[in-house]
């Protein structure tokens, strides 16, 4: 019965052919707007740390100016300091735990033909492979000595690797960093996050750093941040130990404690922590940490922008907008078939079953509406990329989720579409149409 | 006016395709109106004026390989042989990019040791040629000198004696007074520094930031692993200078790796955001409009088919082509109106909405008014044609069945 009522359908939607194509283009580009939105928002708001979101933390403390709290969502500065930064690396409470920030070295090889290019670095601590599950392809992370004390070593990321040593196992290599040479000690595996949870300070969708080195070059290589740096103590001493003594806020910091005890347990350390500066005269604000889960984390810094969420809801309210036009165009347009549904139900049709026709016909709308939708969302979220000039391309892509729910998307659409005149039409009542006949 | 009573009765037995098209109309009205307040405050935003030649500017990053570079005399060979080079009217060094949405700011006072009342200000650390360079208008006092600038390490403390800032800093931080010869405290600090000009108006390095025309500039160069210069070349012939720059930079130190971008480009990116909410609004706003509008050709039509026979009727009892094209019309204007009443109201409560809490403009009366004039003239030029076609319905066919 189904098939004969597909066949029905088809051969109703020929029959008036700028109406059928009128009502597949509503759902169409309904579902196209509102996929492209749709898609765009659900990828920006991807968590790449959810398998471990009960166990990571990203840690703020306020250490702010006492006359004004820091301009963020919870009014607690997004990074540490250095000299608290180091502070917190010296508890072994948490499983792992990890102090960073972005930065850029110039990169060459000796005798290549490879020409000297900056590349993004990230400087951190061992863990941070560890706490963040990044897998090595070659090699390991290095010793915990790294971390404090100036190595000269350096982890590559794949696509680093391809580039300087064709893909080859490179640990023991020399590459030379800001014309320092560094050994290589590992090259992890393609890990793109995005959005960049892990630090969201210079855009939440730019890619990862290509290589990574220890936390404990700092003082060697006077190295600053390539990242955001804030301050607001002006009273900073000399040089740069007086940078890495001052109150300005540059360092990430994130821990990882796999249980409640753990959890208390590193709270009453950050307490007493922030207890014991302000016995210094330093945290002159009222006492306040935060520990954030990455899902957390990736609400408080506002990845998905507010513009992001007008155009959701203006997509949503235009795909209403396009459902209601199909409710009008289908009902004018089973209203005019009137007369051979009451003929089908004087020869003995059910009330259902012409529900049922009128419904699968409608269906057979938002089937072909939804695939047309498809290939607009397609074109929209190139339009997207184009618009955004490379800055959105990790999240303007459809996955195979995002097709599967246009598909539902368009049928929902116009099921609800169907539902109001496939009843109308299964009330009619027969005698009328017979008698004008 | 004597066919109100019975177009309403009409109304009212066909009140579901009616609540249609007034439901459709409504929500394309509450749409439309906060898409195009929102469109109109980007597009304002996007064509600020920048005070900055954007389009004969080029910057060029220049990053040392040797860890202990020294940057500062690299800088004035770098100046000198770039102000020598065809086609370039000047060249500075900065350490920002202006509107590439990264950059340096501080708090600055009117008084000694300060912690409160201070305003906040982008700050640049340039040399006296950044005023030709960026094609900036100096509006009261003097430039900087050659022998004001100053050579510090990159976290060297030491003071610093003139400051260049915009008229929007000076009303913010003097506000009626004149700022020549005023003092301004960087920060915590005891020492003064001397306002010596006022430019007419400099962005700055963040164009979403709410503070953005608040700029300082101070004649400055700290020896850094890397440095920004910017580049302005004659109209017309950026890019031809362009394409020389990193060979003729390499050649004369080899020892950087050198990479450029034109300022246009920074400022495009800047904006990228907000270039997607205008295209992505107004293409969804058009579209709806145009959607909305077709539903209504075809449910007129439909409605007008079904009431064929009425029409014949009316015709036959004496009714003229242009009672029944402006029975229709009439019909739609009733409904449009009644769209148009529920989505104003709708079209504010949203627009509520949006303000508390997606930080979006207010919809002022004006906007709302000319969208719902849109919004009835696309009913009723949809609504048109198949009112006209409904007079020709002759009195014949339409009863020849009964």
């Amino acid at each position: 019965m189904i098939g004969y009522y597909i066949s029905l359908a088809l051969r109703s939607l020929r029959r008036t052919p700028t109406l059928s194509a009128l009502m597949v283009a509503a759902i169409a580009v309904g579902v196209g707007a509102s996929m492209t939105v749709l898609t765009l928002n659900y990828m920006m708001s991807q968590n790449a740390l959810e398998h471990k979101d009960d166990v990571l933390f990203a840690v703020q403390l306020d250490s702010w100016d006492v006359n004004e709290a820091a301009n963020t969502t919870n009014e607690i500065p997004w990074q540490l300091t250095y000299r608290d930064a180091q502070a917190l690396l010296r508890s072994d409470i948490p499983t792992h735990q990890v102090a960073m920030h972005r930065y850029g070295f110039t990169v060459e090889l000796e005798e290549s033909a490879i020409r000297p290019y900056t590349a993004d670095i990230r400087v951190t601590t061992r863990d941070f492979f560890n706490l963040f599950d990044i897998p090595f392809i070659y090699g390991g992370t290095w010793e915990k000595t790294a971390d404090s004390s100036p190595m000269q070593v350096v982890i590559l990321s794949k696509a680093t690797n391809e580039k300087l040593f064709s893909g080859e196992d490179s640990v023991g290599e020399t590459v030379i960093l800001n014309s320092q040479p560094f050994t290589v000690i590992g090259v992890i595996d393609t890990w793109e996050p995005s959005p960049k949870v892990y630090d969201v300070n210079n855009g939440s969708f730019t890619k990862v750093e290509s290589l990574f080195v220890p936390f404990g070059l700092h003082r060697k290589l006077e190295i600053y941040s390539w990242g955001n740096t804030n301050g607001w103590d002006s009273g900073e001493g000399e040089g740069y130990e007086g940078f890495l003594q001052s109150e300005s806020v540059w360092i990430q910091y994130w821990v990882e404690l796999t249980n409640k005890e753990q959890k208390t347990e590193y709270e009453n350390f950050l307490t007493a922590y922030i207890q014991g500066q302000k016995d210094q005269g330093r945290f002159e604000r009222p006492l306040k940490f935060a520990l954030s889960k990455p899902s957390e984390w990736l609400v408080l810094n506002e990845v998905l922008s507010d513009d992001n969420r007008v155009l959701g809801w203006v997509s949503l309210a235009f795909l209403l907008v396009c459902v209601i036009n199909a409710v009008a165009l289908l009902l004018a347009k089973f209203l005019r078939k009137a007369p051979e549904a009451g003929v089908r139900r004087a020869l003995g049709a059910s009330r259902n079953a012409i529900f049922t026709q009128h419904l699968i016909e409608s269906s057979t709308i938002g089937i072909l509406g939804g695939i047309a939708g498809i290939l607009l969302a397609f074109m929209g979220i190139s339009g997207i990329r184009y618009l955004a000039m490379g800055q959105q391309d990790t999240v303007a892509r459809m996955d195979w989720v995002m097709v599967i729910a246009a598909i539902g998307l368009a049928l929902i659409a116009s099921l609800l579409a169907g539902l109001y005149p496939a009843w109308r039409i299964s009330r009619t009542n027969p005698s009328i149409y017979l008698k004008t006949q | 006016m004597l066919e109100l009573k019975p177009m309403l009765s009409a109304l009212w037995r066909n009140k579901v395709p009616a609540l249609l098209i007034a439901l459709q109309l409504a929500l394309t009205l509450a749409i439309i109106s906060n898409t195009v307040v929102i469109v109109k405050d980007r597009i304002a935003k996007i064509e600020r004026p920048t005070g900055i030649a954007v389009e004969e500017i080029i910057a060029i990053n220049v990053m040392a390989i040797p860890n202990n570079y020294d940057m500062i005399g690299a800088v004035s060979s770098d100046l000198e042989l770039l102000r020598k080079l065809p086609f370039v009217k000047d060249a500075t060094i900065t350490n920002q990019v202006p509107l590439s949405r990264s950059g340096s700011a501080g708090t600055f006072y009117t008084q000694p040791n300060q912690e409160v009342g201070g305003e906040v200000s982008n700050r640049y650390n340039t040399d006296p040629n950044f005023i030709n360079t960026l094609g900036l208008k100096l509006v009261a006092g003097r430039n900087f000198t050659n022998a004001e600038m100053q050579y510090f390490d990159p976290s060297e403390i030491r003071d610093i004696n003139v400051a260049v800032i915009t008229q929007q800093f000076a009303d913010k931080i003097y506000p009626d007074q004149d700022p020549i010869g005023k003092p301004l405290y960087d920060g915590n600090t005891s020492h003064p520094i001397e306002i010596i000009g006022v430019i007419e108006r400099h962005l700055g390095a963040w164009v979403d930031w709410s503070k953005a025309g608040n700029v300082a500039f101070f004649p400055i160069v700290r020896n850094t692993q890397d440095v920004n210069y910017l580049v302005r070349a004659e109209p017309g012939k950026r890019d031809d200078v362009l394409k020389t720059l990193v060979d003729k930079l390499s050649e004369r130190d080899p020892q950087r790796v050198i990479k450029t971008r034109v300022l246009s480009e920074y400022v495009a990116r800047s904006y990228a955001g907000d270039n997607l909410m205008v295209k992505v609004l107004s293409i969804v706003a058009a579209t709806l409009s145009f959607i909305v509008a077709l539903g209504i050709v075809g449910l007129t039509i439909f409605w007008i088919n079904q009431r064929a026979k009425q029409i014949g009727v009316r015709r036959a009892l004496g009714a003229s082509r242009s009672n029944i094209s402006r029975y229709f019309l009439i019909e739609n204007s009733l409904i449009a109106v009644t769209g148009i009443a529920l989505g104003s109201a709708a079209a504010l409560i949203v627009n509520q909405y949006m303000v508390r809490d997606y930080s979006q403009p207010v919809l002022t009366l004006l906007p709302l008014l000319i969208c719902a004039l849109l919004v009835l003239v696309v009913s009723l030029a949809a609504a048109l044609a198949p009112a006209l076609r409904a007079a020709n319905i002759s009195p014949a066919t339409a009863t020849r069945s009964v």
